[in-house]
């Protein structure tokens, strides 16, 4: 690590400044590159708090809206479209609504942010279908969504977490399982 | 019993053309690090066609070679590493765990086949380009080393896929993106493990040779000649 963030440095003085207008994975400052170190990043502030508690309650399924969490390796965020199917004629006066509602007028979709899939996850090619159909609970790695309002990171995806698992249900554990 | 995943490359097909490498490039977020750090030999292709020319002008040959890593059974990348970035895994497949590898390039100095790539620099795309990448392969960062993986997340992908459906992998249904591109159909992977496959066939040919075979490095990639004329 130590050798890797040296020629990191050493890599970064050879290069041209970085601009906004290029992808790299180098980190942009010092201080990045330190939060990366200790696993720190700041809490998601998102667009508008999503009470999921109040779906739960209302028998919605995770399913509902993360539509392609069986199927796929993306669980999936859904569009200000899947919003409206309900939210076009239930609950339309509340103004968290009206929000979501304007959204849609706008044509434009609710820039939510990631809560999960920041470093070190990054480095792990994760697919949920396959989790799914083992019968592994969301809740298992994402907490007890079901009783939050706005999603939080509540459960450390280290790697020590997924390897236990696997353990435990005898899934590989062969690291070209997951980093690839 | 595992599979044991290889390939064969038919010589006597193969046209030089780049489809091959132009793929790997893309399937697995290969950064280019411009001419002038090529020239130092820091250019990264986890697939080249290599080119010779036999015979005196005017009566000259072309012949090509497409070399990738050859997933040796006994490789020497492997046994040097110190922190088993680079191993084996139960499919026979040589795999480089980037987020092990400290960058000793150890295993690249190791390596007969000069298949093994080192990331000189943090990988640059210009955006929007970024969002060509594959989201399937991770982008590696400075300082590790990187080479072929025989396009592990499809097969990933592809056994995921059969698991669900609960059956088999067939013969053909996992190709390497640098198998998918070539249109004279020179690559073919599959299972060296399953006899009937094609791979496995074409690597039991009399044309059959292995790429430095007298190192005993038993690669997994089979070349096949052309036919003398």
């Amino acid at each position: 690590m130590v050798i890797a963030f040296a020629l990191g440095l050493a890599a970064c003085g050879s290069q041209p400044q970085l601009s906004d207008a290029v992808f790299t994975t180098a980190h942009r400052s010092p201080g990045e590159a330190a939060r990366h170190f200790f696993n720190s990043h700041p809490r998601p502030q998102q667009p508008l708090a999503f009470p999921h508690k109040t779906h739960i309650e209302k028998k919605a399924e995770c399913t509902d809206c993360h539509e392609t969490v069986e199927r796929g390796p993306v669980a999936g965020i859904p569009s200000v479209k899947a919003c409206m199917i309900c939210h076009s004629q239930i609950a339309t006066s509340k103004p968290l609504i009206k929000e979501v509602t304007s959204y849609s007028d706008r044509g434009i979709e609710i820039p939510w942010q990631r809560v999960y899939g920041f470093y070190p996850e990054s480095h792990v090619r994760f697919n949920h279908a396959p989790h799914i159909r083992a019968k592994v609970d969301c809740a298992a790695c994402h907490g007890d969504v079901a009783n939050m309002t706005v999603a939080e990171r509540v459960v450390d995806h280290t790697m020590g977490f997924c390897v236990n698992c696997h353990k435990q249900k005898n899934a590989s554990n062969d690291c070209l399982t997951c980093h690839f | 019993m595992p599979h044991r995943w290889g390939m064969a490359v038919d010589l006597d097909r193969c046209t030089g053309c780049g489809a091959c490498v132009t793929a790997c490039h893309a399937e697995n977020n290969i950064p280019t690090v411009g001419d002038s750090q090529a020239a130092r030999g820091r250019a990264m292709h986890w697939i080249r066609v290599e080119r010779y020319w036999e015979g005196e002008y005017p009566d000259v040959t072309l012949k090509f070679r497409p070399v990738m890593c050859q997933q040796c059974d006994a490789a020497p990348c492997e046994p040097v590493c110190p922190t088993y970035a680079s191993h084996h895994t139960d499919e026979g497949l040589n795999a480089q765990i980037y987020n092990r590898c400290i960058g000793t390039r150890y295993c690249a100095n190791a390596c007969p086949y000069n298949v093994r790539f080192f990331d000189f620099f943090h990988p640059q795309w210009p955006k929007p380009l970024d969002a060509q990448l594959n989201p399937d392969v991770s982008v590696r960062e400075v300082g590790v080393m990187e080479k072929c993986t025989f396009c592990v997340q499809r097969i990933h992908a592809a056994a995921i896929d059969a698991k669900a459906a609960n059956r088999e992998l067939k013969d053909g249904e996992i190709q390497p993106a640098c198998v998918q591109s070539c249109s004279a159909k020179a690559l073919v992977f599959g299972d060296l493990n399953d006899p009937e496959s094609e791979v496995s066939k074409l690597s039991r040919s009399d044309r059959g040779h292995k790429l430095l075979d007298d190192l005993g490095t038993l690669p997994k990639v089979t070349y096949l000649n052309r036919p003398q004329a």
